[in-house]
């Protein structure tokens, strides 16, 4: 009977975390900006905004979020799509506060965070939030 | 370590399903065997090659040829690591039972079922969307292969 109790607990957590990611998933969120920056972050900084993904070897999902940023940088002006893998880089994604890839980051050319997105971003959300920060 | 190429994405959530329906067995029943032998083909598949994956043979066999072809590819790395996490568990859940601490079983079986039923459900891979705090937290179980 024990069993059938742990099971039905297994099939509750399952739809839990399912239910949470999948809300949370491409959310924007704007933190207060750190002053310094790791520097393989700061070596990819581009004039206007720059995109920095965080992914890792093992992320499957980096592959679908590094499809739709690139193709969003390619048709937007100011706006440079650069990835980082930081699977052998454990520093810099504690230093950053990330903990899941992907992770986004929209720095400006001085290094300032914009916003950053969690998970597979959603294009338009995306692009309406970085627009006022866009030449 | 022999690299596999990528793989038809269906294959590893077909194979999720399967590994689902196996650890549900395990909770219901208790048989620890059958998790024994689950736990050894999750090392099979993290450590040597995802070809040694039974469920990707009958998938390539009895299901692929019903099924509109895809270009679609996804890489083995994460797969691989998958594969690990559940060893881990599953090693767990199987020391558990097997040695009578049922409860610690149920534990590590059910954490397991959780990992597998996301990614069958969702083609969601929790050990790899958290592979950083893995390795913050337990750097030797989350060396890159």
């Amino acid at each position: 009977m024990t069993g059938v109790w742990a099971l039905l607990g297994a099939l509750a957590v399952a739809g839990a975390i399912g239910v949470l990611l999948k809300v949370r998933e491409g959310r924007i969120s704007r933190r207060a900006a750190s002053a310094d920056l790791p520097a393989p972050v700061r070596d990819l900084l581009a004039p206007g905004v720059t995109l920095v993904q965080l992914s890792t070897t093992f992320c499957a999902p980096c592959r679908h979020a590094k499809v739709i940023l690139r193709d969003l940088a390619d048709r937007t002006d100011g706006l440079t799509h650069a990835e980082l893998d930081v699977t052998n880089l454990p520093d810099v994604a504690t230093k950053l506060g990330v903990m899941r890839t992907p992770t986004t980051l929209a720095l400006t050319a001085d290094g300032t965070e914009v916003l950053r997105v969690g998970g597979v971003p959603k294009r338009d959300s995306l692009i309406e939030a970085l627009r006022p920060h866009l030449p | 370590m022999p690299k596999d190429r990528p793989v038809d994405p269906r294959g590893p959530r077909f194979s999720a399903w399967m590994t689902t329906v196996i650890l549900a067995i395990v909770l219901l029943t208790g048989w620890w065997r059958l998790l024994a032998a689950q736990t050894v083909l999750f090392a099979m598949c993290a450590f040597i090659s995802l070809k040694l994956n039974p469920w990707g043979h009958v998938y390539r066999y009895a299901i692929q040829p019903r099924l509109t072809p895809t270009t679609e590819r996804e890489e083995a790395a994460p797969l691989r690591f998958a594969q690990g996490v559940g060893f881990i568990f599953a090693l767990i859940g199987t020391l558990g039972y097997a040695t009578g601490l049922t409860t610690l079983g149920m534990v590590a079986t059910g954490f397991a079922l959780v990992a597998a039923l996301l990614n069958a459900a969702l083609g969601l891979c929790l050990g790899c969307e958290m592979y950083l705090v893995l390795r913050r937290y337990a750097p030797a179980l989350a060396r890159p292969q």
